[in-house]
């Protein structure tokens, strides 16, 4: 043997190792990645699955998007083009409020499908949400629509699983742990490398699609949005999307470290994933329903319609209209409504209203407190179980969640309260009590500007999404944590 | 260089290695002789810190490999009975790859082509894909890689186990010129040919002790046998 020998140290002293032997694993695990044809197929379908996902939702926000500015805009021409009319019929004829695509609509549909696009506004009631386009759905759809948030939260997760199952069962099962330990590496530079190329290959897999939609952003947003929430919010998403596949890459390697065989680990993993995936969102949805029940329409209708017996509406004989003419009468020190300075039918509409709204306030305020309610017991199966807490931020941050829902309602239910209050306003001082045949000008229909809705801003959405931020956050630290233990008690026997 | 006090290792109540005092200097080839369950490996193993010693110390240039494991490993070689490669990476990649892992340092590729052809291989097979090798084509890569840490101190667990006689004897010449080069090899085998023609010293172990001490030089191949054979057969005695 000659002396040749490959590095200038003396023998039996090497230089200390730095943060290059992690990338050297790391660049290592990649090239065998490529070289296996695993990666190209379950890369290739990851890839089509997204592309195809990206293209639905964005040609489906596009075309609701285009239908909502559309049917808005006839609504309120329809509005303005009454002609003379009695102020009050026009309140009962009201107006179409359509919700605006939340710009990140095509990342993820949320609740959108499921609890309507728009409501009738009109006088006396508050009403519920129409044309769920889930109930135009063929029965195929009940199996749940391909969607970019479907493709991170579920498909995601088994791609890394199946790509990091074996990190360090398969380098056990080959042999190769007992040789890597023994030429000196650390198990958590191991942990750290694997990770490393983990991270490098799902940045490879998505980070053409999150440029592709970071850059569609502004294009995608209407007027009802500002374009600094819009970006806000989307680099939000893909930071929340980030810690959520992060922390399932560390869950993986941590598996791996701990059991002896691929074939556990791999089991353990699949268990994990269904019942994240699965299992636990069902579960959830009956315990929560359990804990805190919240009634159905039909339940929730009539009780509004027994609360609102209370109320006299256009019902002269009603004990509360009798017991508001008298109160009237006192006020103005009269005996007749007729020597009334005013209109007392707009009085009476305007008090009607008063009443409606404190009944539609408490009743829909208990609905949403009870939604929240249930919203936020879900989410304490996030500690395990980080779907339960990903699926709200990412509905969150699209503005397709129930929060944002009732942020609209209520937004509507404040226009109607206005159509209301200048239709009333216009009998109480132009009408004289008993004109039947009263008409506003068509002037008054232009004193109500209109229907405007502005997405919440980035700050309104992390208000309500901190704690579920929070949990997955600790979640993902806890699984970094799982994994560093295992992977410190690593053996190669 | 590697020195065994009083390193000792229980499983339960099983003692798979009872009390090994032994110190191999550099330049020397100590060969550790026995049966299956003898405690060879478990030797090795535990200069290796892959397990932890129930008692004793075993250290790798006065070292703790407990207390210290990475600068003992830093400072100690090691080739495995069955050297496992990544099958979809070259010869020449897996070299580069360990090596680069242990020396904190990438070597030139021209460099590690050359030692595994003084290893033994040859040079059209170290731009192959390993899960194409023989057992004995990973052993000399292998052995290239442990050359390349040009360390001062060798552990073999069975090394020659399963090669031809043409490549246990190239290897044999290979530990030659290692210990030629100061290095201190503790070497574990079943192969008392071997031991013979390469160690410096054997030592026979049964049941976990070592049972004897021998200089290959006072000791011809027919005696060893017969000390091997009497120390090996008293375990079924026993």
């Amino acid at each position: 043997m000659s002396n040749v020998t490959c590095s200038d140290y003396p023998a039996g002293v090497v230089p200390a190792r730095g943060v290059s032997v992690v990338a050297v694993i790391a660049k290592k695990e990649l090239l065998e990645l490529f070289r296996d044809a695993r990666l190209m197929w379950i890369g290739g379908l990851f890839a089509l699955l997204m592309l195809a996902a990206l293209l639905l939702g964005w040609q489906q926000m596009q075309h609701m998007e285009t239908e909502r500015a559309a049917a808005q805009n006839v609504s309120y021409e329809q509005w303005l083009g009454q002609g003379e009319r009695n102020p009050h019929t026009a309140a009962h004829f009201g107006q179409y409020a359509f919700k605006p695509s939340s710009p990140l609509l095509f990342v993820d549909p949320g609740v959108t499908p499921f609890v309507g696009v728009s409501v009738w506004m009109e006088a006396h009631k508050q009403n519920e949400f129409k044309f769920r386009p889930a109930r135009d759905a063929t029965s195929l759809q009940r199996f749940g629509e391909l969607s970019v948030a479907f493709v991170l939260q579920v498909l995601a997760p088994l791609i890394i699983i199946l790509l990091t199952f074996s990190a360090f069962t398969g380098e056990r099962e080959r042999g190769t742990l007992r040789q890597l330990l023994g030429v000196g590496v650390q198990p958590m530079q191991l942990l750290a490398g694997k990770g490393l190329a983990s991270a490098v290959i799902l940045g490879a897999l998505l980070l053409p699609f999150v440029m592709a939609g970071l850059i569609a952003l502004p294009f995608s947003t209407s007027h009802d949005t500002n374009v600094d929430t819009a970006v806000g919010r989307g680099v939000l998403m893909v930071v929340a999307y980030a810690i959520y596949l992060a922390g399932f890459v560390a869950l993986s390697l941590g598996i791996s470290a701990l059991l002896k065989s691929s074939r556990k680990a791999l089991v353990v993993l699949l268990a994990f994933w269904v019942i994240n995936s699965f299992v636990m969102p069902r579960i959830m949805t009956d315990l929560v329903r359990s804990i805190s029940p919240t009634p159905t329409a039909v339940e929730f209708q009539n009780t509004l319609v027994e609360a609102r017996k209370a109320n006299f509406g256009h019902d002269e004989s009603h004990p509360g209209y009798l017991e508001f003419r008298n109160q009237v009468l006192q006020q103005y020190g009269v005996s007749e409504v007729e020597q009334l300075p005013v209109d007392f039918k707009g009085l009476a509409l305007r008090e009607d209203d008063q009443r409606g709204y404190r009944v539609f306030d408490k009743n829909y305020g208990a609905l949403w407190n009870s939604y929240a309610q249930q919203e936020r017991i879900r989410a304490l199966a996030g500690f395990v179980f980080p779907l339960a807490v990903m699926q709200p931020v990412s509905m969150g941050l699209a503005g397709s969640d129930t929060a944002h829902h009732n942020d609209f309602a209520r937004s509507a239910e404040v226009y109607r309260r206005q159509i209301q209050s200048v239709t009333s306003e216009d009998l109480i001082r132009n009408r004289k009590y008993g004109d039947k045949d009263y008409k506003a000008s068509p002037a008054l229909w232009g004193e109500i500007p209109a229907f405007d809705y502005e997405t919440p801003d980035t700050g309104w959405v992390l208000e309500r999404q901190w704690l579920n931020l929070a949990i997955l956050a600790m979640w993902a630290f806890a699984a970094g944590l799982f994994a560093m233990v295992t992977t410190r008690r690593l053996t190669p026997l | 260089m590697l020195q065994a006090q009083n390193l000792t290792k229980h499983y339960n109540d099983v003692v798979a290695l009872d009390g090994l005092n032994l110190t191999v200097m550099g330049g020397e080839i100590f060969c550790l002789l026995g049966g299956n369950g003898a405690g060879k490996t478990t030797t090795i193993n535990l200069f290796l810190n892959f397990i932890a010693p129930s008692d004793g110390k075993a250290l790798v240039d006065n070292i703790d490999v407990v207390k210290s494991p990475v600068e003992a490993k830093r400072r100690i070689a090691y080739i495995p009975e069955t050297v496992m490669l990544y099958g979809s990476l070259s010869g020449l990649e897996n070299i580069s790859y360990f090596t680069t892992l242990a020396l904190g340092a990438r070597p030139a590729d021209d460099e590690l082509l050359e030692l595994l052809v003084q290893a033994g291989l040859a040079k059209e097979a170290a731009f192959k894909r390993v899960s194409g090798y023989s057992k004995g084509m990973r052993q000399k890569v292998g052995i290239a890689i442990a050359m390349a840490k040009n360390t001062k101190a060798l552990l073999l667990d069975e090394p020659t186990s399963g090669l031809d006689p043409q490549a246990a004897n190239e290897f044999a010449r290979l530990l030659e010129q290692l210990k030629n080069r100061n290095v201190a090899i503790l070497m574990t085998t079943h192969d008392l040919f071997l031991a013979k023609q390469t160690g410096t010293r054997v030592g026979i172990m049964q049941r976990g002790k070592l049972m004897s001490i021998l200089s290959t030089d006072a000791v011809g191949s027919a005696d060893l046998e017969r000390i091997y054979l009497d120390i090996s057969g008293s375990r079924w005695a026993a």
